[in-house]
């Protein structure tokens, strides 16, 4: 089987774009990507779009409406907030399965305003009466399991919202590009305890884009600033006593990372750098364990320790990421995936992880997905 | 008429409401819904109905202070634990915020949804948690 190489990785700045569509803003991340890998979209053999709130639009289709339609294959993922790194595997299996060399993956999306998940129903509105099915509270009991079994507090929950605007106060293309500190984060508006206002994912809308070639097409193209996908994960969540209801990002992290270090050959020991979906800090904190980053019961260590901080043992987040860098639901796969690429290749800038040769991305989709990849400078 | 406010709710004709559970007769894994084949074991049609009972744990909860427009705040969203083997969510009535506790005994309580009703001016049933020492 061929190895699969990334040659071409970028994205817009996340923001809002009042004035531009879901597949203008999928097609300019495509074209910087492309750009990145001196390639053409006539250059492209097959073509996938992750996006969750345009799942049913073909997202690829409008996209090469806006960059050129060459008539490949076009293949639109929807996977929650896994569906970029959906699109991403997609275009890895297609590379590694000979019948490519050539694949564009693209994750674009325009989020609503105001907080996800457990809107408005048909009959009787279930919120407020039936609990809460607002991601904020979702997230938030997912949280507060690990504070009832380790005793994790609000204080250090809100750590990993200062370390991650930290970071993205170096991230040109982040949503937020300032500081705030531990006392800011614990002041702003309580959403659903632990988590208050600026411990949650920054809503805005972006797109992310990698090209992935065959090593053969990688080697003729130059293999200089090339980067290995030496592993990828998938899973969705198996049975758990308590799963929906309470909804469990735990268990199918563990099984998608689990394969990414089989297939990769690795294991945690092994990373320079992570990105993780900490779509709110409780689900950082809980992904610190769910990756193996630290042994069972010791997250809070990590964020207290600074180990996970960029200049510390392993940085994670160093895009600042859902946090800070913010969340538009189909692009964050690629986007996490694009930061990993930067680093590998020493094109970071100010936020750099110096010396980085191995790098993780992890993202996890509600309801329930989750995907790992792991990268390799070449 | 009082109408069930979740499926996973029944009314009689009499009143009398409960929460709708189901059992794999082949492996004993509850489930909240009925489905096709058991979740766990995968035997197919084996998910029995029976009725909840009304004594469970706190797993997890959340204070919520935002939620979406005209809905009160702030109020506890609790996933519990029945005895039966089920796990579902509702609100957490009547407890101090520093009192709640994972394993906290608690006890269902059926309610009236805070007063609601259909379009045709049924009345919804629905449920929530108490203290299982508290009376509803």
């Amino acid at each position: 089987m061929s190895e699969a190489y990334i040659i071409g990785a970028d994205m817009i700045a996340f923001g809002r774009y009042p004035d531009k569509t879901p597949a203008q803003l999928g097609g300019e991340a495509a074209l910087m990507a492309l750009d990145d890998a001196g390639l053409t979209i006539d250059d492209v053999e097959v073509f996938y779009t992750g996006s969750s709130f345009t799942a049913g639009a073909s997202m690829s289709q409008q996209i090469m409406r806006e960059i050129g339609q060459t008539g490949i294959p076009c293949v639109n993922v929807s996977n929650a907030c896994a569906s970029g790194a959906t699109a991403v595997r997609e275009a890895f299996i297609a590379i590694k399965s000979g019948m490519y060399d050539i694949a564009l993956a693209v994750g674009t999306e325009m989020n609503p305003r105001g907080m996800l998940g457990g809107g408005p129903s048909s009959g009787l509105t279930p919120e407020g009466i039936f609990g809460s099915g607002s991601m904020p509270a979702v997230f938030a009991e997912c949280g507060m399991v690990h504070a009832g079994k380790y005793g994790t507090t609000m204080e250090q929950f809100a750590k990993i919202a200062v370390k991650n605007r930290k970071h993205g106060a170096l991230n040109p293309k982040a949503k937020y590009q300032t500081e705030a500190s531990l006392e800011e984060i614990l002041a702003s508006d309580l959403i659903a305890y632990p988590l208050t206002k600026l411990m949650c994912s920054a809503n805005v809308d972006g797109a992310a884009a990698v090209v992935i070639v065959s090593e053969k097409k990688a080697k003729e193209l130059g293999l200089g600033r090339a980067v290995r996908i030496a592993g990828s994960g998938l899973a969705s969540d198996p049975w758990e006593a308590n799963n929906p209801e309470l909804f469990d990002p735990n268990s199918v992290t563990r099984m998608a990372v689990a394969k990414a270090y089989e297939m990769a050959g690795m294991g945690p020991e092994d990373l320079d750098i992570v990105e993780l979906h900490d779509c709110f800090a409780t689900a950082e904190m809980l992904h610190y364990e769910n990756l193996g980053l630290c042994a069972e019961g010791e997250a809070a260590r990590l964020i207290e320790g600074g180990e996970v901080m960029l200049g510390g043992r392993l940085p994670v987040n160093v895009s600042g990421g859902l946090i800070a860098k913010g969340h538009p639901i189909g692009a964050t796969g690629v986007a996490n995936i694009v930061e990993i690429v930067e680093h590998l290749r020493g094109e970071a800038g100010k936020r750099q992880v110096e010396g980085a040769r191995i790098g993780l991305a992890h993202v996890l989709g509600f309801g329930t997905s989750s995907a790992v990849h792991i990268l390799q400078k070449a | 008429m009082q109408i069930p406010g979740r499926t996973n709710i029944a009314v009689a004709e009499n009143g009398d409401a409960w929460v709708r559970a189901f059992r794999c007769t082949a492996c004993g894994t509850a489930a909240e819904v009925p489905t096709i084949a058991c979740r766990k074991c995968h035997a197919r049609g084996t998910m029995e109905e029976f009725r909840a009972g009304d004594s469970g744990k706190l797993v997890t909860w959340s204070i919520v202070h935002r939620s979406y427009p005209g809905v009160p705040v702030p109020f506890v969203s609790a996933v519990v634990r029945l005895d039966d083997g089920i796990s579902i969510k509702g609100n957490l009535n009547g407890v101090s915020h520093e009192d709640l506790r994972a394993g906290m005994p608690v006890r269902l309580v059926m309610n009236d949804a805070g007063g609601a009703k259909d379009k045709e001016g049924n009345d919804f049933v629905a449920y929530h948690f108490t203290a299982a020492t508290v009376d509803a």
